[in-house]
């Protein structure tokens, strides 16, 4: 750092301490190092730093000795120091970036020098704070190691130093054979002592095929051990068998009780019954849905040129572990689903939603967990590189706040990618055209023993024993590369089929492909590894990063390479695809796994499950009493200050949502651009006017009362946000993505009936909801597990669904935006507002206040999805004509809440009269009609000259002129006359913006 | 023939397809050429008119933005780059871009062209990176030939190191007198002309970046790059207020840029297309 600069690395970091964790410390200053294991001189050395380390304008480098001796760089002694680095094998990308730069400078050495890096705290003024501690704020102990200088070292010059992370060397060793002979009991320690995660009938399952005499004679033939099976199969069965692969509870026989109505019936797989079937059905009548549910994600046609795709996962386990790779991880991981789809899509819009526990949470935290402000930052930090990074704009996200996420937060990661309809050689992009001959290809990074046991780690809850090699880096710009490699390689013809290395790694990859021509070899030994000596089964399970599996014919080979040397980009081939009915997986010349297709995708058995529904009961809401305008006033301020409803800009920001050159509607709006959109629209190809439209609903709360409530308000607020922003009905797809607790009866989750009923009913409404809408589910995943039991405390997340959106926009010059535009603009609440708060954020907020004496009970809000769509199709057409000068969801917090966030992107108030509303519900009393949150609502503002066409337009649905963008700062609300809501607009946005503001080095 | 634009890819670069879209729309045929392409001679600098080095990542920033890519061009395409200044064919740099031409010190640059860094790309004193929309202000008297009789334009700034500095303050009274400080942030309530040396408050200016600098030239005018994301903003339908004025819909304030270049390469090699 020269003279009269800022280290504002050092510099955040104290801030973030303060924000965090409210310390005070006078400066923190940062040092950057880099290990080098290099046999090189001084002169090579000073070269070094001056031409690659060390900025000659801004930084001043050293070698061979502490930058700390530098009198120059710290003219004080500190007061202490603290160093962290990376442990042996974790991904460290500024040391990949720095042996880049190295081979640039050194292309001879670059070969053997291996390079890691570490980054030094150094602290003045730090006050009586316990530095084991401090050191635990800045590194995570699962993936870092950490020393520390404390006073007394310092006095004396003495600084920490960290070792070389070397790889303990380890030897080949053959796979061993599983003696499966034995009994139940030991099946079972056989599974969980594995982290197999199958259970007994799954074991039994697997021990009866290696009874068989037709498989035993083959096997002999092979060089098999005949009567039972290697690691190599056992690991990777247990992939292929995985809830998070093979989705077990979605796909179980389930025998459903309600209590409520007396049904009681058997439901043959919840997926095929309410998700599969409705979209496979309205498949039949349109002729745009082209890929559903077989492909890593949903492609719909969006115009004669282009198709769309999309795909939302979740990544919720590692995130707990470690919030920054575990997120990262995620988002780039999704990423490659698109990348896999068809013959390759190019990501060109990232969605981010996320759970985590309140930022200022002070309740119990059970040991081995991060407090919720530290999840929030790493999981935000690590999404923010991931998709920076790769040049793919975070367009539409959200972030949920409750107690219950402590435990896992849940981290959903979505992408909108864009292919051609047609590839050059006249394929459809959407298809994948493999062969048996065909060679098999792995791209990318390389593989090590990070992410061993992703998969089945996934598919069980969280423990203190949860194994760290379950956890890995992103590293976006090997990825990069790939992406850029691999679609030129499309557009020239010469990939047959493509899928991504994710969960179970190589084993499901190429296992799943193999299900298409029939079968496929595999040579462990020829994949290339980070690291010497994985036995066979690690090579096949790991979950390394960056990795695509690419078949190619005979004939392109010799392209393909020369495309991949062009870009950096490491391409081996591993195996091919056959038609011999079998996954035949070799080490070398030894066979190692001889696993039928059949037995391997459909051999799983299926689950049998027990579902009971009785509705909850809960306390109703306490209202204070005698409520003046101005008191009304400040609990609208309180609500727009809760986590759930205040402001994400700081964390939105720091996103890039405009790379590609695509953004129509932003994230934020207005004349102070901090108004919150509804949802994005993008015209994707530059310069023409065509656009989609990406949206999200999540509704966690209601689940508290009903789970059928949640489901039908996440899809509900999905359509209305795309609706706002005027998406074309007509042609709209969507996503499920569950994350559930565990819903399976045992020992340890004695109330799995209910959570499973709250499962049935959930599907029942996205079923009935998506049919209402015609919006089909293209694709989806779910994560059944996010249960955490540390400190014997078992802490499960309120059943979530997100329900994502994508769909076509006609003219993007049409689109609107949330913000009121004009003073005096009419405003209209359109939809029927009934009383229903229970559930509601108002209800969630008089509890915390009351310290639980309020209730959350009530009526949860109801749908009535064929008076919505008449609602919303009327709206569209009037957005379409131009009409609408704004239009704004009316969700969280209700009508008040919206009207709000309107004004803020005018700066200016509203004057709103609500007596009309009453009519739709003899009920309705003010809190319901301002802080209700019934679905199928919007506000929208209409300038006074369009106000004619427009009610015309909507005289057959619920629309009610409700007053008008008014002059002054005030929001003023009426009931007959008689004032019962007045605030300043300036008050609630100030209210609204300081909840989440992460801070900054200011 | 028609002029011809080298937009440069790989490595993290990530703007490379708006950027060779937009000189598209301003009449040009562009081409996204991988670096490696142009270091091996499969395709030379020379076959074209006007190069671009987009924004992105490239090799992640991990070791400063820009400054292994800068290694790239500098080690590798330098007597390439240096022939094509010195034949009058403009470069332009967009934020990643920018950060790797004053890394690799063509920018602000001098009339040697002899790659030395004498400014540097830091940190946002914000602490981190942002996506928001700015209003720049031009130069009026300077050589840039990308920005000739512009005044003003809004485009969003998306970058955590935008904060522009040197080690010599005297070098920056001097590329101001060049006409070298050619774009600055400006507040938009402030009638024009307004750029100021003095530093605007946050987040008018969203890096503090020295004298409210946004971007520069080099001593001939035809070596320019900036922070912010002109490209970004081809269409009126991009911008960040759009949905609240009163416009006719077409091209976006950013295209000024590309057609200066585009105009300027025509009548520099006599195009007519």
């Amino acid at each position: 750092m020269g003279g009269g600069l800022r280290d504002v690395r050092g510099d955040t970091i104290k801030s973030q301490l303060k924000t965090d964790y409210n310390l005070e410390i006078k400066e923190v200053r940062s040092i950057m190092g880099y290990q080098i294991n290099s046999p090189l001189t001084d002169n090579q050395l000073s070269k070094l730093v001056d031409d690659l380390f060390t900025d000659p304008i801004i930084e001043i480098g050293s070698f061979n000795s502490s930058l700390l001796d530098n009198k120059e760089a710290f003219e004080i002694t500190p007061e202490a120091v603290i160093t962290v680095g990376f442990r042996p094998g974790v991904t460290d990308n500024r040391a990949t970036a720095a042996h880049d730069g190295f081979a640039t400078i050194f292309p001879e050495l670059s070969k053997k020098a291996r390079i890691s890096t570490t980054i030094s705290y150094v602290f003045f003024g730090l006050g009586d704070v316990d530095l084991n501690w401090l050191s635990n704020q800045l590194h995570n102990s699962l993936i870092e190691t950490v020393v520390i200088a404390d006073n007394n070292d310092c006095m004396i010059g003495d600084w920490p130093e960290l070792g070389f992370p070397e790889l303990k060397e380890i030897e080949y060793s053959p796979p061993s054979i599983i003696d499966l002979n034995v009994s139940d009991s030991e099946l079972i320690e056989i599974s969980e002592k594995g982290l197999l995660a199958l259970n007994l009938e799954e074991m039994k399952t697997i021990q009866a095929n290696y009874q068989d005499p037709k498989v035993q004679e083959k096997r002999k033939k092979l060089g098999l051990p005949p009567n039972f099976p290697t690691d190599v199969e056992l690991e990777c069965l247990a992939q292929s068998w995985s809830e998070h692969c093979k989705h077990k509870i979605f796909a179980a026989k389930i025998h459903h009780i309600d209590n409520e109505t007396g049904e009681d019936s058997e439901i043959d797989s919840l997926f095929k019954t309410y998700i599969m079937r409705p979209a496979l059905e309205m498949q039949q009548k349109v002729d745009w849905l082209l890929s559903l549910f077989h492909d890593n994600s949903g492609v719909i046609e969006w115009t004669p040129e282009w198709s769309l795709c999309m795909k939302a996962e979740t990544h919720n386990s590692p995130s707990a572990l470690d919030p920054f790779g575990g997120a990262m991880t995620g988002i780039v991981g999704v990423n490659r689903d698109i990348l896999g789809t068809g013959l390759g899509a190019r990501p060109i819009a990232n969605t981010d939603v996320f759970c985590f526990g309140p930022p200022d949470y002070n309740g119990h935290l059970p040991e081995g967990l991060f407090h919720p402000s530290r999840v929030m930052r790493g999981v935000h930090a690590g999404v923010r590189a991931g998709g920076n990074e790769s040049g793919i704009p975070t367009v539409n996200g959200a972030i949920i706040f409750d107690d219950r996420y402590i435990g896992k937060p849940l981290v959903y990661c979505g992408t909108v990618g864009i292919l051609p309809r047609y590839l050059p050689d006249g394929r459809e992009s959407h298809i994948k055209t493999p062969h048996a001959g065909d060679l098999i290809y792995m791209v990318g990074g390389r593989v090590g023993s990070d992410g061993i046991h992703g998969a089945t780690f996934s598919s069980l809850e969280l423990t203190d024993e949860s194994p760290s090699s379950a956890v890995q880096i992103g590293d976006p710009i090997t990825q990069k590369k790939m992406v850029d490699m691999l679609l030129e390689a499309r557009d020239l013809g010469l990939i047959q089929v493509i899928t991504d290395n994710g969960a179970g790694g190589l084993s499901s990859s190429v296992g799943e492909m193999a299900e298409l021509t029939g079968g496929a070899n595999l040579d462990l030994s020829k994949v290339p590894l980070k690291q010497l000596g994985l036995s066979a089964w690690e090579i096949l399970v790991s979950e390394s990063q960056e990795r695509m599996t690419v078949g190619v014919s005979e004939e392109n080979i010799v392209e393909f390479e020369k495309l991949a040397a062009l870009h950096e980009v490491e391409a081996t081939i591993v195996g091919e695809f056959t038609n011999s009915g079998t996954f035949l997986v070799s080490y070398g010349e030894q066979v190692v796994a001889d696993l039928p297709i059949s037995f391997l995708h459909d051999g799983c058995p299926q689950l049998q499950l027990e579902s009971e529904w009785t509705p909850p009961i809960h306390a109703p809401i306490e209202f204070p009493n005698d409520c003046g305008a101005g008191a009304m006033g400040l609990i609208l301020e309180r609500l727009m200050a809760r986590p759930n409803i205040a402001s994400k800009e700081w964390w939105v920001r720091s996103y890039d949502h405009e790379v590609i050159g695509q953004s129509v509607i932003k994230p934020f709006g207005g004349v102070n651009h901090d108004a919150p959109g509804d949802a994005a629209v993008i015209a994707p190809i530059q310069g023409e006017t065509h656009g989609a439209v990406i949206s999200c609903g999540i509704m966690p709360r209601y689940s508290d009362l009903d789970a059928y409530a949640m489901a039908a308000a996440s899809v509900d607020e999905a359509v209305r946000n795309a609706v706002c922003v005027g998406v074309d009905l007509d042609r709209i797809a969507g996503l499920d993505n569950f994350c559930w607790p565990d819903p399976v009866e045992s020992e340890k989750t004695p109330d799995g009936r209910f959570k499973l009923a709250q499962l049935v009913r959930a599907n029942r409404a996205l079923e009935d909801v998506c049919r209402a809408y015609s919006l089909p589910c293209i694709s989806g995943k779910d994560s059944m597990k996010n249960d955490a039991t540390l400190d014997g405390e078992k802490i499960s997340v309120p059943p979530t669904l997100l329900f994502s959106l994508m769909g076509n926009h006609p003219d993007v010059r049409n689109a609107t935006s949330s913000d009121f535009k004009t003073n005096g603009d009419i405003i209209y609440l359109l939809g029927e507002s009934k009383q229903e708060l229970g559930a509601s954020e108002l209800s969630y907020m008089f509890q915390r206040e009351s310290q639980g004496s309020s209730g959350i009970g009530g009526a949860v809000p109801k749908i009535n999805p064929e008076r919505n769509l008449s609602l919303y199709k009327a709206l569209t057409k009037a957005i379409h004509s131009g009409l609408v000068a704004s239009a704004h969801d009316c969700s969280e917090g209700g009508l008040a809440v919206a009207l709000a966030e309107s004004c803020f992107g005018i700066d200016a108030g509203a004057e709103i009269e609500i007596s009309k509303l009453s009519e739709y519900d003899e009920n309705l009393d003010v809190w319901g009609a301002l802080f209700g949150e019934s679905l199928g609502r919007i506000v929208v503002s209409i300038n006074p000259k369009n106000v004619l066409e427009f009610e015309k337009l909507m005289e057959n649905v619920a629309c009610d002129n409700i007053g008008f963008v008014g002059e002054s700062d005030e929001i003023s609300i009426k009931n007959n006359g008689k004032l019962v809501l007045s605030h300043s607009v300036n008050e609630l946005r100030k209210a609204w913006k300081g909840t989440l503001d992460g801070g900054n080095s200011e | 023939m028609t002029v011809k634009v080298a937009v440069l890819t790989g490595f993290g670069i990530n703007c490379d397809r708006e950027t060779a879209a937009v000189f598209e729309m301003a009449g040009a045929k562009s081409e996204r050429i991988h670096v490696n392409k142009i270091v091996n001679g499969e395709i030379k600098l020379d076959d074209f008119h006007i190069m671009a080095v987009p924004g992105g990542f490239s090799f992640g920033d991990h070791l400063g933005s820009g400054r292994l890519m800068g290694n790239r061009l500098r080690f590798g395409l330098r007597e390439q780059v240096r022939k094509f200044v010195k034949d009058k064919k403009p470069i332009i740099g967009i934020c990643n871009g920018f950060q790797v031409l004053v890394k690799m010190g063509l920018l602000p640059g001098d009339d040697d062209i002899s790659f030395e860094q004498t400014a540097s790309l830091t940190l946002n004193d914000s602490g981190h990176y942002e996506d928001r929309w700015v209003t720049l202000e031009f130069e009026k008297d300077s050589q840039c030939i990308w920005t000739k009789g512009l005044t003003r334009m809004r485009v969003p700034v998306r970058h955590g190191e935008g904060k522009f500095v040197t080690n010599n303050k005297n070098l920056l009274d001097k590329w101001d007198k060049s006409g070298q400080l050619v774009v600055r942030y400006v507040d938009p309530i402030d009638t024009y002309p307004s750029k100021s040396d003095e530093l605007l408050p946050y987040p008018l200016s969203p890096n503090a970046s020295w004298r409210n600098i946004a971007g520069v030239c080099d001593p001939s005018g035809l070596v320019f790059g900036l922070m912010p994301h002109p490209e970004a903003n081809h269409s009126t339908w991009l911008g960040a207020t759009w949905t609240r004025e009163n416009l006719e819909h077409g091209e976006g304030e950013g295209m000024a840029l590309f057609h200066n270049a585009v105009n300027y390469a025509k009548s520099q090699f006599s195009i007519n297309d």
